[in-house]
């Protein structure tokens, strides 16, 4: 182990740290996420697009949605392939919600969030007695019919979309303008922190064995008096409630929404942050999803070339490391009394 | 006067045209070690998947403690009080020992998962709760000094240790053992002979499915045995040594060469 490991010296920091110095960092890295947006560096600096805008779009959107998805695939180990769903289903009811009722933003995201846990209940309670790739073609599907409904519908715009959907009124003085990403940046920041702040203590106690054990073993699982179906169905709730969360966040932001937005790629890419940064473990998937948003506008001085390099570059990281950039792994304490 | 806490009548069970159990009696009485014993393929295991509802019987009746199992879900049967090991050791690999354990314990309590996520006071009773019996049962198996270690990287014993554990979790009226000397050498089969008498003196009862015959016949109070999904023989392990028809069966054979 003459390697140094980051992340142990890290975890062993961590461990050995008193609870005030744990509180300390926890502050000043929310504090540094905050700020990135003051940020003025040419190196991080993304070309032709505006960095604030990469870093609502994709950046925090596919950190949040890959920590929902992340709930599903790395904690409970469903395959879903269908992810997208959710998130239409969360832009969709803003789009709708605002333009026919009086509701405002702030308003609307515990019905976009409502709609999308339905709509995993509606999804999971026959898909969910399925197993591994039959569950993984269900979602698949789930996921397109979604779109073509949305597609086929006259009422919801058809394949043309929504338009002028309200962006969310203005709170503590932050106005939510068009010209402006950072406030949607701090927005989805912001509703991340609660997700993770949820996921993790959720992950520490019963539900987070229950669905560890679901991932390991789902026959054991069962025969530990775990109700399998209860719990995935949970772990399809919680993450369809975050799907649609970041869907009506981002429908509040670009004003407009098409079907076409929805498709099959953005699921697969938000699957490709989960599984590239680190299945099961949050800050993984986290860096996952942030640096398969970075690489892409980073390489845009390819053009259409950069989608290339981008493949053969996820291609070798994964051969690098296969389990992930930061895998999930528990710090043993390795003891011998005997 | 002994109370029936598993009960298992006519067990009839096909795969295809093939009858794996036919007309199997089978009981485990409270406070005994019973073993179910008989040459492979003979349905042992089938009758632990039966029972815990893995698969469903064609035929027959699954009573635990006087309640029939028939048709419940293996976690409802699991929290009625049937709890198992595997033949081949299934741990939750990526989970520490004590979780592994905990995962079991949390089955008997009803905190639901909101609760969990807002910490309401029974959520955290119950998590507790589960903690601490968690650690105790590591204790009684002798393996509290690796609680924080990977389920994984546990030596093979601990590892069949482990699974006892996790089962005992559930608080089982009987408990099923699916071949847990399986891998041992001598001096640990004695203390596998020791730690089932130990689960038996706090008041489980154990259904034990088990090759090695001088363990079987060393703590049984009953043996049942299989052959072809029939049951050709019951009773003390004297008895069973003598009875013509298990020794043409089984025990003529190099089976118990150990």
């Amino acid at each position: 182990m003459a390697k140094l490991n980051l992340r142990d010296k890290f975890g062993d920091w961590w461990d050995g740290a008193s609870p005030f110095s744990r509180t300390v960092f926890r502050i000043l890295a929310v504090l540094a996420a905050y700020a990135i947006p003051f940020l003025k560096n040419p190196i991080i600096d993304t070309p032709e697009t505006s960095f604030n805008s990469v870093l609502f779009y994709p950046l925090v959107m596919f950190s949040l949605m890959a920590v929902g998805l992340n709930v599903v695939v790395g904690k409970s180990g469903i395959l879903d392939l269908g992810y997208v769903a959710f998130f239409a289903i969360g832009a969709y009811t803003h789009a709708i919600l605002s333009a026919h009722t009086g509701l405002n933003f702030w308003e609307i995201i515990p019905f976009a969030m409502g709609f999308a846990m339905f709509a995993g209940v509606i999804l999971g309670l026959p898909a969910l007695r399925l197993r591994g790739d039959y569950l993984a073609i269900i979602t698949l599907g789930f996921g397109e019919i979604v779109r073509i409904i949305a597609v086929n519908t006259e009422a919801i715009g058809g394949a043309a979309g929504l338009t002028d959907i309200p962006g969310p009124s203005s709170v503590f003085g932050i106005e939510f303008t068009v010209m402006d990403p950072r406030p949607y940046y701090w927005l989805t920041l912001t509703a991340m922190l609660f997700v993770i702040w949820g996921v993790l203590r959720l992950s520490h106690r019963k539900p987070g064995r229950a669905w560890e054990a679901i991932r390991e073993d789902e026959d054991v699982a069962e025969f530990m008096g775990v109700s399998t179906l209860k719990y995935k169905l949970w772990a399809f709730i919680i993450g369809g409630a975050v799907g649609g969360l970041a869907g009506a966040i981002f429908a509040s932001n670009i004003r407009s929404i098409q079907p076409e937005l929805f498709t099959l790629n953005l699921s697969i890419m938000i699957l490709a942050c989960v599984v590239l940064g680190g299945m099961g473990n949050i800050w993984g998937v986290i860096l996952g999803a942030v640096l398969l948003g970075y690489i892409p506008e980073k390489l845009r001085f390819l053009s259409d070339y950069r989608i290339i390099f981008f493949g053969l570059l996820m291609v070798v990281m994964m051969n690098i490391r296969p389990n992930g950039l930061l895998p999930r792994k528990k710090r043993e304490v390795v003891g011998d009394k005997s | 006067m002994s109370t029936k806490l598993l009960e298992v009548k006519n067990l009839v069970v096909k795969f295809g045209g093939v009858t794996a159990l036919d007309n199997v009696n089978l009981h485990v009485n409270q406070g005994e070690i019973a073993a179910l014993i008989g040459p492979n393929g003979a349905g042992k295991t089938t009758v632990f998947n039966i029972v815990t509802g893995y698969y469903t019987p064609a035929e027959g009746e699954i009573l635990v403690d006087g309640k029939s199992m028939l048709g419940l879900r293996p976690y409802k049967i699991a929290r009625a009080g049937l709890a198992r090991t595997f033949q081949n050791i299934r741990l939750f690999g990526d989970m520490t020992a004590v979780e592994n354990v905990a995962t079991a314990a949390d089955a008997l309590n009803k905190s639901g998962l909101v609760g969990s996520l807002f910490g309401v006071p029974r959520s955290r009773r119950d998590e507790k709760a589960s903690m601490e019996k968690a650690h105790e049962l590591l204790k009684f198996i002798g393996l509290d000094h690796r609680a924080l270690q990977m389920a994984k990287n546990l030596p093979y014993g601990d590892q069949r240790r482990l699974e006892i554990a996790r089962a005992l979790a559930l608080n089982p009226k009987v408990l099923l053992l699916d071949e847990p000397a399986a891998g041992f050498n001598p001096q640990e089969k004695v203390e596998l002979g020791e730690l089932i008498r130990k689960i038996r003196d706090r008041g489980f009862a154990v259904l034990l499915i088990e090759h090695d015959m001088s363990l079987v016949m060393d703590i049984s109070d009953r043996v049942s045995v299989l052959d072809f999904g029939q049951k050709i023989a019951e009773g003390t392990p004297v008895e069973i040594q003598n009875n013509q028809r298990v020794i043409d069966a089984y025990l003529g054979v190099a089976e118990d060469a150990s």
